[in-house]
């Protein structure tokens, strides 16, 4: 299955019991085939947007359009072969912690079939010791380091090769070489036409101005392509 | 005041059946998703159930017996002294049938079940919630309805059976041969005792009592488990709520059964 486009229509997203919505009437059409760097303040619903982008979060009202299909009405079955197309990396958390970090990331590639034993733990290992972590493989989520676990996290999101990537704060608790190095994974992967859609939520300037992207922007309740829409809006109001 | 009473006990009524349905509508998700997932292999599956089958089952087995043992002998030694007393030592096999496989088994293992596995379900889903891993499944493509609550419930119930025969079996000839220092009585004459006693209609409500209780404390604790939303601070409370509720669905289970079971064994004696 494609992705070929993201789209948001009159999208409306809160959270239980939230006064006022995150996302209110949003209408945003993503650029494909891009590094998209999503600028926002805190609060302002970046790391729920990219939930609602991997389908963890349902919008309250309004349409999430995947190739012009509404997730909103899809079973988790008919959204399943989207689902294995889209690599997620949590902000914080979402490790299994009775796996070690090698059953972790093997583990989408195991339950659907992806790939053999041998060839899932020849990928794992591969990713593994080209970002320096081997030594933690065979680990638990507890034993090790939180950059580790961060960085098992984002191994995960990416070794299913999916065709769209979301990584929230990724370089947060990963060193600054580390998450270059995990960059130029993606950036291989991409010349192969795999990671061809990359979100990425981040405050960390630095390592987003070494990497060729797009810009975003998530602010009051809208997303906009280009400030400039903002700074319409400010005037306008 | 009585007015408020009535409130009250609707309120209670309303919310109890609320409750049912919920969970009954969860059991019916998790069933439907093992058998549509079609990526959930019959290994993945059966690792889960294996693994439960060893913690709620094979690692209760200790506690068990010796909790079967001591029921047995206090129940086989009381039966006896006291039908001697009367006069009607023939009745033992059915007083100990009555009350050990039709009673005391299903209960007791219930119980045990829920102290052990129940807690340990429940508060296991429940920090699974809070530190996003049944997110991170869902994110993978991994239905966490077939992947982690169909076999912890499947695993339950055959646990639970395999505790509730494996009690009684305990009490029975265990308890018989702890108390036989105490009291004089030929082990073949209790053993046919017995024999004699049970039916058909025993293996039945033996089945019945414990696959339904098995599910109920399984079902209930995996929900309670995943009503967890975000902090681990209300993993404590979802456990607690888990013991509770399926302590109270179990008892009224087992108490309706029996009821139910006596009322067809007066019908069929003509009485009602």
């Amino acid at each position: 299955m494609k992705i070929e486009s993201l789209k948001f229509e009159g999208l409306n997203f809160s959270y239980e019991g939230q006064e006022y919505p995150l996302f209110e009437n949003v209408d945003f059409d993503f650029p494909m085939n891009n590094l998209i760097w999503v600028k926002a303040t805190h609060g302002s619903g970046r790391s729920s947007l990219l939930q609602i982008l991997a389908g963890l979060q349902m919008p309250s009202k309004g349409k999430y359009l995947i190739n012009d299909e509404n997730v909103s009405e899809m079973s988790f079955e008919e959204f399943l072969p989207f689902r294995k197309q889209i690599g997620y990396a949590f902000d914080f958390g979402g490790l299994i912690n009775n796996l070690s970090l090698l059953d972790n990331v093997t583990l989408p590639l195991l339950y659907h079939k992806t790939l053999s034993p041998e060839a899932a733990r020849d990928r794992a290992v591969e990713y593994f010791t080209e970002l320096d972590a081997k030594k933690y493989l065979n680990m638990r989520p507890a034993m090790v380091p939180g950059g580790m676990r961060k960085l098992t996290c984002l191994i995960r999101a990416l070794i299913v090769h999916p065709q769209l990537l979301l990584l929230d704060d990724p370089s947060v608790g990963v060193s600054q070489e580390t998450i270059l190095k995990y960059f130029d994974i993606i950036m291989k992967l991409r010349t192969k036409g795999i990671c061809s859609h990359v979100l990425i939520n981040s405050f960390d300037d630095k390592m987003m101005n070494c990497l060729d992207h797009k810009e975003i922007f998530v602010d009051g309740g809208f997303i906009y392509q280009d400030l400039g829409e903002i700074q319409k809006k400010v005037v306008s109001l | 005041m009585v007015g408020a009473l009535i409130d009250r006990l609707g309120r209670t009524v309303v919310s109890n059946v609320e409750y049912t349905v919920n969970v009954l509508f969860m059991v019916y998700l998790s069933f439907r998703a093992a058998v549509v997932d079609q990526a959930q292999g019959f290994r993945t599956v059966v690792s889960v159930i294996s693994n439960q089958i060893y913690f709620t089952g094979w690692q209760a087995m200790p506690l068990m017996g010796i909790l079967a043992l001591a029921t047995g002998s206090i129940v086989i030694l009381q039966a006896s002294v006291n039908l001697s007393l009367l006069g009607g030592q023939q009745m033992m096999g059915n007083l100990l049938v009555a009350i050990v496989v039709r009673e005391l088994g299903p209960l007791m293992t219930a119980l045990v079940v829920i102290a052990r596995s129940g807690t340990a379900v429940a508060s296991e889903i429940g920090n699974m919630r809070a530190n996003r891993e049944i997110e991170a499944l869902e994110s993978m493509g991994i239905n966490p309805l077939s992947y982690i609550v169909f076999p912890r419930i499947l695993g339950g119930v055959i646990s639970v059976l395999c505790l509730s025969f494996y009690f009684t079996v305990i009490a029975l000839v265990g308890g018989f041969l702890a108390t036989k220092m105490i009291h004089d009585m030929p082990f073949a004459f209790y053993m046919s005792s017995l024999g004699q006693a049970f039916a058909a209609e025993d293996v039945w409500l033996f089945l019945v009592k414990n696959t339904f209780s098995g599910m109920m404390i399984f079902v209930i604790c995996c929900f309670q488990g995943l009503q967890v939303k975000k902090s681990p601070t209300e993993v404590p409370v979802a456990t607690t709520q888990a013991v509770v509720k399926s302590m109270i669905y179990v008892v009224c289970f087992n108490l309706i059964v029996t009821a139910l079971f006596y009322m067809n064994q007066l019908m069929k004696l003509g009485v009602l």
